[in-house]
């Protein structure tokens, strides 16, 4: 399979024109029609349970649960959305997530992206241990670590600011991350930087100037798991972070909401909401990066 | 509501980790050159620099951790030998293959249960990520929006999707009871018996999983060239002879590593059968939620570490394993 | 995307600029330096703080972890008796804490390991079997004196077999009681026949006589005591769970299920809560911490009485009383101990058992504050006091969770009528003996 690959010589930069290539075959209306109705239920099938969540949160009081099935019930409010976004310091805490996590997210890109650069382009002693460790550290199951991490922090005096979360986030999707960058950079020709360094570039330079503007798609898509990561992670956050209403992230702050036998689940619903929001934008931004990004990189793994 | 000085202080402290962040890399760096490249002249001196802050990062968070796990898991560490455990040598490792791992249930059928779960889960991963992106690779209308709405499952955190689906399960207020009702069958009690609790953490995990594969595999698509298409067709080959030999093996590279990735992913997911399964039906437990009740919930420190190093492994191996057979591994390493 | 990365760079240069304008010098690698300590929440408890020093008023600052959450002003309420403490004490703060009871039960155990303990729980009485077993609490007997507290909540805090009382009661209950509609029935059944009976008259359509957690042995547990049996043999550690009262109560809720119908077919806490408050459950067992919703959402229609009294053996059935204690770790420096001891004896003095009455709703633990008018006049207080007095204290040894996890799913299988009520409690009787071997 590897040898039929070959052919398309994998277009680096993806261009416009090349990447709906798919689409150069015509379909009769029968057929639309039927592909049409498909995409439809699929869609339906997918939105439903999401809208399910709205609905809750426009139901007045705290009915989680209700025979109603109407999706905007009638005697709808958005009293829910003003008490999270008024009432309660959500804001902050949405405010605390995006300072976080952006900035590890980036972080986490810088030394992704150098280290697969070093794991592309030598064979350093130890480079396949290495390789397998990475991946190694996708198969620990997450709550082995928790109970060791958080010791390690306390000794640390981590525990309870946004220094320890800081540093863990930027690490913790760097294997992942590499094991992406790598296989994209392995994608392009070193002949490009060989280039470069007779033209008088440093190693550095040419890995600058040449091969990371070619790995922008790539780079996007490591910072948007990076991002996603950190955005949604419940464990890591709830081992570092300390209690203060003002300095916690989303995931606990909503995690808050869920009493242990009394939920407010209007709050809670209209919370998710407003959460998955930057998601989703982030999400439909970049999505035609993350086509190109993804599958060029593991298309020669 | 936010106010001026919290915000202050919570950029204040991300940027001052941030830039501890950038001057122990500088500090890092610097010993490193001055060691590797001025005193060693080492060949490999600059890759070694390169994976320097990375390395040091995992080795705190990854492997000093895993060490400790290590020993714990060689100990009789348990509430009732708490502060000062007593080493046990391979105790438990054997305990995990010879005792109830939780209640009942031991290891073996725990294990085949894991991997019906991921059997299950990925094949409609699969099917269901190429079905759709088969449909949408193609110029249409409202292929943006489409694509849009599909993709939303992955970008909505995954906590609260589970929280979400729990209570579309729920008996009397759940739309699929709701909807078996109007269409005259009877209702289900998926959160209580154990074959529809099983199978309503598969739908769920589905629903959630797909979109993930659709997005990977329409970029397969995507790069497979139109000339293939364009001479089979010459050739009188019929669809299914074109999906067959064309469009399977070309975006076979890129299905591999997805189907790996999502293969550990689903083996080792938590928060969908813990949260579907808040009954803690035992049937419905895999490997890793029955690690989780076993440390948090049972306090079997040791006991649980060597039980998640027999995980790690299990999955460490199959991977290797696959990625050896499908020659994924020999580029890389 | 570019913007994406302008904007991203954008916030890491403010950030980095805004640090370094910040008062304290970063010093790499050295994070404990940090200047603004006032408002950092630091759980770092500062145990290197030179206990050393002379017992002079010196500066004490106490870390409490609480269970109370914001929702229902628990931890409002812990946070003002901090702050009225410290008033009244120059020199002492606190650092109030909310963790949720699992979270704070994990967190303890891993801090104490660490040797960054709190220096106070404010947490629930089954805390005491794995603290004490991991030996990580100090009994409080010498600390105040305990006959002033209600009987059954010190009797809660008891472990057999082992010397000592292991927490200081702040509120008592947490037991289960019977709420019902009065639009929907007129007043309390007496005997679990005209419990029958009652609910039997108001099934209907959508409508169910009765709704409970239907997949809790908490909601169990009262009818085991109705029918007189025990989770525990005499020695309070021994599983009884295959036994003719376990039985027959399996089956007094298989029957008013299947056979009498009165109960909806699936239903949790939160489905039978929302049948309650929707008005399509005419009754409902319920705990004291859901009295205040279901008034807000019945009015003075909601009724509160004891659970209806065994026909079968003449018994009422015996809900589980807990309650929220404070529980002091071990090893705790002499100065900060002191400081300790008077603040639990403050929190719980009659003024501020009454306040947490009129605040929280809950009963105290206080004797002579649980004979105040306040509770004698108020029917609901009252009738939830009339139901604890039926109460046993909910065990707490470490033995109770082997019960809890194996009674759950055979429970859940007798109701989904998937096991007789015999088969179920023969499986109890070895799931139970099963998990006693892992606690060794």
């Amino acid at each position: 399979m590897a040898a039929l690959n070959q052919p398309t010589k994998v277009e680096k930069t993806p261009k416009k024109k090349t990447i709906f290539q798919g689409s150069a075959r015509e379909d009769s209306p029968f057929k639309r029609f039927w592909i049409h109705v498909g995409l439809i239920i699929a869609c339906i099938f997918t939105v439903y349970p999401i809208l399910r969540i709205l609905s809750v949160a426009l139901r007045p009081g705290d009915r989680l649960l209700s025979t109603n099935l109407a999706l905007i019930p009638p005697d709808a409010t958005l009293e829910a959305f003003r008490i999270v976004l008024f009432d309660k310091p959500f804001l902050q805490w949405i405010w605390n997530s995006l300072a976080i996590t952006m900035s590890t997210a980036l972080i986490g890109v810088i030394l992704a992206a150098t280290s697969a650069y070093a794991f592309s382009r030598w064979k350093f002693p130890g480079r396949s241990l290495g390789l397998i460790f990475l991946l190694g550290t996708q198969m620990i199951p997450a709550a082995m670590l928790m109970i060791p991490i958080y010791i390690l922090a306390i000794k640390l005096g981590l525990v309870g600011t946004f220094r320890g979360l800081v540093i863990a986030y930027c690490v913790t999707s760097v294997p992942f991350s590499i094991w992406i960058l790598k296989g994209y950079y392995d994608t392009i020709p070193i002949d490009l930087e060989e280039a470069a360094r007779i033209d008088g570039c440093s190693q550095l330079q040419a890995f600058w100037r040449i091969l990371l503007p070619l790995s922008t798609p790539s780079l996007a898509i490591v910072f948007l798991f990076n991002f996603t990561f950190a955005w949604n992670d419940y464990l890591l956050a709830r081992v570092m972070l300390g209690s203060q209403e003002q300095l916690l992230v989303w995931p606990l702050g909503l995690q808050r909401m869920v009493g242990q036998f009394q939920t407010q689940w209007g709050q809670f619903s209209a919370a998710s909401i407003l959460v998955a929001i930057p998601v989703m934008a982030l999400f439909l931004y970049s999505a035609k990066w993350l086509i190109s990004g993804l599958t060029l990189g593991s298309v020669k793994g | 509501m936010i106010d001026g000085p919290t915000v202050l202080k919570s950029l204040q402290e991300v940027g001052m980790t941030v830039l501890v962040i950038f001057i122990g890399t500088a500090i890092l760096e610097t010993i490193l050159y001055l060691i590797l490249v001025r005193a060693l002249h080492y060949r490999f001196a600059l890759p070694f620099m390169l994976i320097a802050p990375a390395v040091l990062g995992l080795v705190a968070l990854v492997v000093i951790p895993l060490a400790w796990e290590l020993w714990i898991s060689m100990t009789n560490m348990s509430l009732k030998h708490f502060k000062v455990p007593e080493f046990i040598g391979l105790t438990n490792y054997v305990k995990v293959f010879t005792q109830p791992v939780l209640k009942s249930v031991t290891f073996l059928p725990l294990f085949l249960r894991t991997i019906l779960w991921t059997f299950v889960n990925i094949s409609f991963h699969v099917l269901g990520g190429l079905g759709l992106a088969l449909l949408l690779n193609r110029k249409m209308r409202g292929r943006a929006i489409y694509r849009t709405l599909l993709v939303l499952p992955w970008a909505v955190p995954q906590v609260i999707a589970v929280l979400a689906w729990r209570n579309e399960f729920h008996y009397e207020f759940g739309f699929i009871n709701l909807m078996l009702r109007d269409l005259g069958i009877a209702p289900i009690a998926w959160l209580t018996t154990p074959v529809p609790n099983f199978i309503a953490m598969c739908i769920t995990n589905i629903w959630l999983g797909i979109p993930f594969m659709m997005i990977i595999l329409l970029g397969g698509l995507q790069s497979i060239n139109d000339e293939y298409y364009e001479a089979a067709q010459m050739d009188g080959a019929n669809a299914w002879q074109q999906f067959k030999s064309i469009t399977m093996p070309l975006i076979a590279p890129v299905m591999t590593p997805a189907i790996i990735l999502g293969t550990v992913w689903t083996f080792n997911n938590f928060n969908i059968p813990f949260f579907i399964n808040q009954n803690e039906i035992e049937s419905s437990d895999i490997l890793v939620t029955a690690l989780f009740r076993a440390s948090f919930q049972y306090n079997r420190y040791g006991f649980s570490a060597a039980f998640a190093f027999v995980i790690f492994i299990l999955l460490l191996v199959y991977t290797i394993f696959y990625l050896k057979r499908s020659g994924t591994l020999k580029g890389a390493v | 995307m570019k913007s994406l990365w302008k904007i991203t760079a954008l916030i890491v240069l403010a950030t980095m600029l805004l640090a370094a304008c910040a008062p304290a010098a970063p010093v790499a690698e050295a994070p404990a330096a940090e200047a603004p300590a006032a408002e950092a929440p630091v759980a770092e408890a500062p145990v290197v703080e030179a206990p050393a020093e002379p017992v002079a008023p010196a500066e004490v600052k106490l870390t409490v972890w609480t269970k109370e959450a914001e929702e229902g002003g628990g931890l409002p309420y812990v946070q003002a008796l901090a702050d009225a403490f410290s008033a009244a004490n120059p020199g002492v703060t606190f650092e109030v804490i909310n963790k949720d009871v699992e979270t704070l039960r994990e967190d303890f155990q891993t801090a104490s390991l660490a040797g960054a303990a709190p220096d106070l729980l404010w947490t629930v009485s089954d805390h005491v079997g794995p603290f004490q077993t991991a030996d990580l609490i100090q009994p409080v007997d010498g600390l105040v004196d305990t006959s002033m507290y209600v009987d059954s909540a010190v009797e809660a805090v008891k472990l057999p077999g082992v010397e000592g009382t292991w927490g200081v009661p702040i509120s008592n209950g947490n037991h289960l009681m019977l709420l019902f509609n009065k639009s929907l029935i007129a007043e309390a059944p007496a005997d679990t026949d005209a419990f029958v009976a009652a609910a039997k008259a108001v099934t209907a359509g959508d409508v169910y006589g009765f709704a409970y957690n239907q997949t809790e042995p908490f909601w169990l547990v009262p009818w085991l005591g109705g029918f007189g049996g025990s989770v525990f043999a005499e020695d309070g550690v021994t599983p009884t769970l295959n036994t003719p009262e376990m039985v027959a109560t399996l089956k007094f809720l298989h029957d008013i299920k299947f056979v009498d119908a009165i109960t909806p077919t699936e239903s949790d806490y939160n489905g039978a809560d929302a049948l309650f408050k929707e008005g399509k459950a005419a009754m409902i067992v319920n705990g004291d911490w859901s009295l205040s919703g279901y008034k807000e959402a019945l009015g003075d229609k909601l009724g509160v009485a004891a659970l209806p009294m065994v026909k079968a053996t003449g018994k009422y059935p015996a809900p589980y009383t807990s309650g929220v204690f404070f529980m002091v770790p071990k090893d705790l420096a002499a100065d900060k101990l002191a400081m300790v001891k008077s603040f639990m004896e403050f929190a719980t003095n009659d003024t501020n058992q009454l306040d947490m009455v009129a605040k929280l709703n809950r009963l105290p633990a206080l004797k002579t504050a649980l004979a105040s008018e306040l509770i004698t006049g108020d029917p609901i207080l009252a009738g939830s006091a009339a139901q604890m007095s039926y109460g046993t204290p909910m065990p707490i040894v470490l033995e109770m969770r082997c019960n809890w996890d194996s009674m759950k799913p055979e429970m859940i299988a007798v109701l989904a009528d998937q096991k007789t009520a015999e088969d179920a409690a023969v499986k109890m009787q070895e799931a139970a003996d099963a998990c006693m071997l892992t606690l060794e």
